[in-house]
């Protein structure tokens, strides 16, 4: 049954959006429903096609979900959890330490969840020498301004 | 058909200009080495690098996007012939005999023949781009708001309707792109749409992070799956890298036959590399005097589909160059880099920059050559890349993401939509959802909305649009025929089933 949890999430993306559709605040200029229409016409479209996809799905009900097995086999669930983790991390220290050191943590940390600890002294290279390498090639050389 | 000998030759020049010769080496070496990555395709090379092209002339920046994007075509085909692992859909018939002739000790021989047909698909579609671009880029000038509005309609079903068998989850990708592209400040009225109170949501969503956020972190994520499993070793023997006499005067023809039969099927929306190399492959397999040779190291079932894909990437410029309208993933992905860069490809470009259109033409054939030779030269670099372990380049790629989208806005709240699309991403691609039309859509969809509005305003009524001109007629009426396509094909097969019966 788990295999319908998608349709009924698109199902609800596109009630939502077409709720959020008809709420939309007038136009002052012109047609008063200008801004309207288009969104309006992709949420109803989505609404359809996500009741066709809950039908085509709801006749495979009975089967074994085989890609949510494949989501929650091995490492996943850890490497895909870990990487969220590490990502929001890095969006704290980004602006907080600077590109360079929030980039090592980052990378490093990555390796470390990634390659395991027992390579420990090529993550700590890699982390350092990419951070660096990135650092002067953005930062320098393309002149983006990174914190 | 209208090319100006000396705006040609102004192009040759721009090209072989020292810079631009520069960017077409890195870009090539670039493309070939993400190519080569297990998993990872053109369009992921290309959205990976976009942050090298801010700041650079919008030319150098066309010229190194489209070096990553046929380089990552070749590096495609080493990983497909030397560990069977193709980099993504064009590159998956080279496994078909180019493995098999890695078994056989014959890699050299497999790594050579794919690079000299990709030259020569190269070359043959160039001559397709410079007799069929500008015409065609003379015709798209007719088009008013609602013939474009009906060729994004057609581009996207068609695009749905090729993405196998999968119309439905086609669609829905489509509506999620769109609904993205509507989100922010509507542009005519100043009304916030979708924007739930939050400020970094009033200018929209940048596709350009949906793009790296669903082509790099989504593909990372996805692959987590193999990451663990152990990889495919190279096998040792190489042979010499290059072909003999024989095997020229076998693959010579099948090289130049199938480089038309690519770049027409690059040129169609939706189609492009994937189904111009299976084509290729069972259309030789089909006429081959010994077709029972093909899947067993075979090296025309390696020369056929590789010089037809590399055609297909060529063709697959001219829709998005002539009106703006890509065709396919990876023109999508260029397409979304060079509106950064203040570049509106479209009829206008080849009037009014003729001499970036030449320009990219001419560095194509540079590039093309110059990646024969990186790969045939340089190949026993490429396999030492190709050994360096997964688990180390895909914290090196997702790192690269976050600074991609870091230099799009300089707005760390965008560090999380990146990582939203990365999720999204990754579930597409498990549950088999096709991720060019959410691309092209979210790209192309208000640009859509705008014509669709402006079309409305001009004429009255849905109706009176679709049927505004004899071009929206022939727009619609190809539309419902690549929605019937996929019945058209099963009933088809059907027949034949019941034929042989």
């Amino acid at each position: 049954m788990y295999r319908l949890v998608t349709p009924l999430f698109f199902l609800a993306v596109g009630i939502g959006f077409l709720v959020a559709t008809l709420n939309l605040p007038k136009a002052r200029l012109g047609d008063p429903n200008a801004p309207l229409y288009f969104p309006a016409m992709i949420t109803i479209l989505l609404i359809l096609l996500s009741v066709i996809y809950f039908f085509q799905e709801f006749k495979h009900r009975k089967e074994e979900f085989k890609e949510l097995k494949i989501l929650l086999s091995g490492r996943m669930p850890f490497l895909i959890i870990s990487t969220i983790v590490m990502s929001f991390i890095y969006t704290f220290l980004f602006e907080r330490i600077g590109f360079l050191f929030s980039t090592m943590v980052f990378l490093g940390g990555l390796l470390f969840i990634i390659n395991g600890t027992k390579k420990w002294l090529v993550n700590i290279l890699v982390a350092v020498l990419f951070s660096g390498i990135a650092w002067y090639s953005f930062g320098i050389l393309l002149k983006v301004s990174l914190p | 058909m209208g090319v100006d000998f000396s705006v040609f030759m102004e192009g040759l020049m721009t090209a072989l200009e020292p810079i631009n010769l520069l960017w077409v080496a890195i870009g090539g070496f670039l493309g070939t080495v993400v190519g080569m990555l297990p998993g990872l395709g053109p369009a992921t090379a290309v959205a990976l690098l976009i942050p090298v092209t801010f700041g650079m002339e919008p030319t150098s920046a066309l010229v190194l996007m489209a070096a990553i994007y046929y380089g990552a075509m070749y590096g495609g085909s080493r990983s497909s012939i030397l560990l069977n692992t193709p980099g993504d859909g064009s590159a998956i018939a080279a496994t078909f005999d180019g493995y098999p002739m890695t078994q056989k000790g014959q890699a050299g021989q497999a790594l050579a023949i794919s690079a000299i047909a990709s030259l020569i698909g190269g070359l043959v579609a160039m001559v397709g781009f410079i007799v069929l671009a500008k015409p065609l880029a003379s015709f798209a000038l007719k088009f008013g708001p609602a013939e474009y509005f009906l060729l994004m309609v057609f581009t996207l079903s068609a695009i749905v309707a090729l993405s196998k068998g999968a119309m439905v989850k086609g669609f829905i990708a489509m509506t999620i792109g769109l609904l993205v592209s509507t989100m922010g400040i509507d542009l005519q009225t100043g009304v916030h749409r979708f924007t739930f109170d939050m400020p970094a949501l009033s200018e929209g969503v940048d596709f350009l992070i949906v793009i790296i956020g669903i082509y790099a972190v989504g593909e990372v994520l996805y692959n987590y799956i193999t990451i663990d499993k152990p990889v495919n070793k190279a096998h040792k023997g190489m042979g010499k890298i290059w072909i003999t006499k024989e095997q020229w005067k076998r693959t010579k023809w099948p090289m130049i036959r199938n480089a038309p039969l690519g770049f027409v099927v690059g040129v169609l929306p939706g189609a492009g590399g994937a189904i111009a190399s299976m084509l290729s492959y069972t259309t030789e397999k089909q006429i081959s005097k010994n077709p029972d040779e093909f899947g067993k190291g075979e090296i025309v079932g390696v020369a056929a589909p590789e010089s037809s894909n590399n055609a297909a990437a060529v063709g697959a410029f001219i829709p998005m160059l002539t009106m703006g309208i890509p065709g396919s993933g990876t023109t999508a992905v260029i397409l979304g880099a060079l509106i950064m860069l203040g570049l509106r490809p479209g009829p206008l470009l080849f009037e009014n920059n003729p001499e970036m259109v030449w320009t990219f033409v001419n560095s194509m054939f540079i590039g093309n050559i110059f990646l024969v030779i990186l790969n045939i030269l340089m190949v026993g670099l490429l396999v030492k890349i190709l050994k360096t372990p997964p688990k180390v380049l895909y914290p090196l790629i997702l790192v690269l993401a976050f600074i991609g989208t870091y230099t799009l806005s300089y707005n760390v709240i965008d560090f999380y939509i990146l990582v939203i699309f990365g999720l999204l991403g990754l579930v597409m691609k498990l549950l088999k959802f096709p991720i060019a039309p959410l691309i092209l859509a979210a790209i192309v969809g208000s640009d859509m909305e705008q014509n669709f509005r402006k079309s409305i305003v001009g004429n009255d009524g849905i109706s009176e649009v679709l049927f505004a001109s004899p071009i929206t007629i022939t727009l619609l009426i190809l539309t419902v025929l690549s929605l019937m396509y996929p019945f058209i094909v099963s009933w088809l097969k059907n027949r034949k089933v019941q034929e042989a019966e």
